[in-house]
């Protein structure tokens, strides 16, 4: 049997989904609450820019210049000094997790010093987290020229200048905030896990129901079904969105440098991907429990670890660069900072459009065909 | 010992069920198997082929060697071509631009004050760090080169030392944080849902009908799940320590110890949620709302020493920040025997602690 697409059959199915959800307070709470509290805690959480890092000192020497260079760490910025320690091993505080960074001044460098050089001074940093020491190397070599200068005068020497200064100009994020890098992705990690959670669920509600049944005897197509659950939560999607914008904006301060449009547009391509992903899946198992499961891990790996909302996709493995690019979470990630922060022109974003536009068209259609061949007799 | 029969009875039951459905072993199994994969594997804190742009002028020698100092780095490779820096970047053709000062950099450096401008991209900050740190161990290297004098040496020498992890390989660092994760979402999720599962499907009346006692209710629902736990536990490190090569400087039995710890206080938490959840679905929604701050305040991806107090403070109530600290320090530091004593016995008060809550909370539930 071949029966039209009625538009007026597909808004009373949307009309009686969003009955559903407004009447379901749990459904709703988790709509408006998770966005907002993911964000505030996120945002206030992170914070990339390692500061107060834990020092300890063990000096060797007590002399006039060892003193000078434990306060230059100290005056950095970066360390906090602790106690100084001097008769345990000097990687006991690495060890017993009360230091960071050990530095380890040996005896006669004060004499070094006066001799004018080469005076040695050794810093051990503690590997077993490595992200922290990816910054503190990057700290260290600033150190170590602000106390060169410092004994240089003391000498009466003029230092030598670095014959190549580097200045370093951060561009689109001049503070380099990592609040301005973490919210807005935010927003695709919360898109990707309540959209595909809630369609997944909603769908495979039907199914556990038996009223999928009662909705097919009904003169309403499988498309029409579809077309109405779904359009409820591209709505609710949007609101997400929304309010994440808003507070991004208002709450911390976030510059939007790009265009209103453009971000809708691939908000909704976002959105409507991630239907179809929870489509698929509530097609796949039409159990509650399993769609859940299947549902969160499917959006929420991706989506935090392979996305690049964190862990940048550039360094990873090659096949994981591949694979990356079949995420839709992984396009609509560089999209929406560009958008945020940078203020690209259209042309720049025509690689995440298309893919975007690619994996949406390639995953909805995929999701009605077997819907459709789920369905029909 | 002699374990009571109703136990006995509860745990073989519990067991079974769990290897009979499915979805247990998604959670056993296909979780821990893609974590692994994806955070030893495809994660790294190294950046590689950074696009780096230059603006030179003409007969700039010094600049010129200066960036394929730069390109036969392992880090950078050439952006396309570009003009102005700012929409070179914009437009994502370069992640960063080194410029020349105004007349080139070779005349620079004879006036004596030779300064390179970077440009970088600051939209991505952990990008931008890196990229600057980059930079400027590569500038370091290449001062010593550049001039025709020797120049003269500096006075002080810092020596850097990297330990227990030289080569700083993201794989050694996150793979044993990785077992915490497995461990706590196996067991809360599981834990919770299995509990929740008999409310929803009315068995729980039933059982409360039942001779059984309370506390033998609530170990049959337990027990299985540590025992899970803890066979799950090794051989998720039997694969951080063979297909990772995570070294395994410490007492495999100290780690025995923190792990049950560890298990026994989540897979309590499990209970308290599904004392609070009317379903198995509010039950893992309640679940992942106490995982997800527990996992980000472990220490294991985000900083904790930058965190606002109040979220610093709630990380000591955080029993995955003990076990992540754990895993590190006896896996790679050889387990500083006060800090395993301490860190484990803060996890054996805290599974006690939650322990008796979910038993309490359990049988007012029950009554």
């Amino acid at each position: 049997m071949n029966k039209k697409f009625a538009v007026t059959r597909a808004l009373a199915i949307a009309f009686k989904e969003t009955r559903h959800i407004l009447r379901d307070p749990y459904t709703l709470a988790l709509a408006i609450f998770l966005p907002v509290f993911l964000v505030v805690y996120f945002g206030i959480a992170i914070d990339f820019n390692l500061r107060n890092l834990r020092l300890a000192v063990f000096d060797r020497d007590q002399s006039r210049a060892s003193r000078q260079l434990v306060e230059t760490f100290g005056s950095s910025g970066f360390f906090k000094v602790e106690a100084e320690v001097t008769a345990l091993p000097p990687t006991k505080s690495l060890e017993s997790e009360s230091a960071k960074a050990v530095l380890l001044v040996e005896p006669r460098f004060g004499r070094d010093v006066g001799r004018g050089g080469p005076a040695k001074a050794q810093v051990l940093l503690d590997g077993a987290d490595n992200s922290a020491v990816g910054t503190i190397l990057g700290y260290l070599g600033g150190i170590e020229e602000l106390a060169n200068r410092l004994y240089a005068r003391q000498a009466g020497v003029r230092p030598p200048p670095p014959s190549v200064d580097l200045q370093a100009r951060y561009l689109f994020n001049p503070e380099l905030s990592t609040q301005w890098f973490i919210v807005p992705g935010l927003s695709v990690v919360v898109l990707a896990i309540l959209s595909t959670l809630l369609t997944a669920l909603t769908v495979a509600r039907e199914w556990e129901n038996g009223s999928m049944e009662m909705l097919l005897a009904t003169p309403v197509t499988p498309l029409e079904i579809i077309l109405g659950k779904l359009a409820p939560y591209v709505g609710m999607g949007l609101l997400i969105q929304l309010v994440i914008y808003l507070v991004a904006r208002l709450g911390f301060g976030i510059p939007f440098r790009g265009s209103h449009l453009l971000l809708l547009a691939g908000s909704l391509l976002f959105i409507t991907a991630c239907l179809a992903q929870g489509l698929l899946i509530s097609v796949a198992v039409r159990q509650q429990r399993l769609a859940m499961q299947f549902a969160m891990i499917t959006s929420m790996l991706p989506a935090f670890l392979l996305s690049g909302f964190i862990f940048p996709v550039e360094n990873m493995p090659r096949f994981f660069q591949w694979f990356s690019a079949i995420l839709p979470a992984r396009w609509f990630m560089g999209l929406i900072r560009q958008e945020f922060l940078m203020g690209p022109a259209w042309g720049d974003l025509l690689d995440p459009f298309l893919a975007l536009g690619g994996l949406n068209g390639l995953l909805i259609l995929q999701a009605l065909r077997s819907f459709k061949k789920d369905v029909e007799p | 010992m002699k374990l009571n029969p109703v136990v006995t009875g509860f745990i073989r039951k519990e067991i079974v069920q769990t290897l009979r459905d499915r979805r247990a072993w998604f959670v056993l199994f296909l979780a821990p198997v893609l974590q692994l994969t994806l955070f030893g594997m495809a994660i790294s804190t190294e950046m590689r082929d950074i696009k780096l742009g230059a603006v030179d002028s003409p007969n700039d020698p010094v600049f010129r060697r200066l960036t394929e100092r730069f390109y036969s780095s392992r880090w950078f490779i050439p952006a396309g071509k570009g003009g102005d820096p700012f929409q070179w970047i914009q437009s994502g053709g370069a992640d960063a631009v080194l410029a020349a000062p105004e007349g080139g950099l070779t005349q620079a450096i004879q006036r004596g004050r030779g300064r390179a401008q970077l440009l970088i991209n600051g939209s991505n900050v952990l990008k931008c760090q890196s990229i600057e740190g980059y930079a400027r161990s590569i500038l370091q290297e290449s001062l010593d080169g550049e001039k025709s004098a020797p120049p003269p040496k500096p006075v002080l020498e810092l020596e850097t030392r990297i330990l227990y992890n030289p080569q700083l390989e993201s794989a050694i660092f996150l793979v044993p944080g990785v077992v915490s994760n497995i461990l706590g979402i196996l067991t809360i999720i599981l834990t919770a849902t299995a509990l929740t599962r008999e409310k929803e499907e009315g068995t729980f009346e039933t059982l409360i009908a039942s001779p059984a006692k309370p506390w033998e209710i609530l170990l049959g629902k337990t027990i299985p799940y540590i025992v899970l736990a803890m066979l799950d536990g090794p051989a998720v490190l039997a694969v951080a320590l063979w297909g990772f090569q995570v070294p395994m400087r410490g007492s495999f039995l100290a780690l025995l110890a923190a792990g049950f710890a560890f298990v026994v206080t989540t897979v309590s938490v499990g209970i308290l949620v599904s004392t609070l959840a009317e379903n198995q679905q509010q039950a893992v929604i309640a679940g992942f709302l106490f995982l997800f701050p527990a996992i980000t305040l472990s220490g294991l991806a985000f900083p904790v020493e930058n965190m606002p107090l109040a979220l610093r403070l709630a990380a000591y109530l955080d029993p995955f920040k003990y076990f992540v600290e754990l895993l590190h320090n006896i896996m790679l530091k050889g387990g500083d025997p006060f800090l395993v004593e301490v860190d484990t016995g803060v996890l054996a008060v805290m599974a006690a602690v939650a322990m008796g809550a979910a038993a309490r909370r359990f049988q007012r539930t029950l009554n």
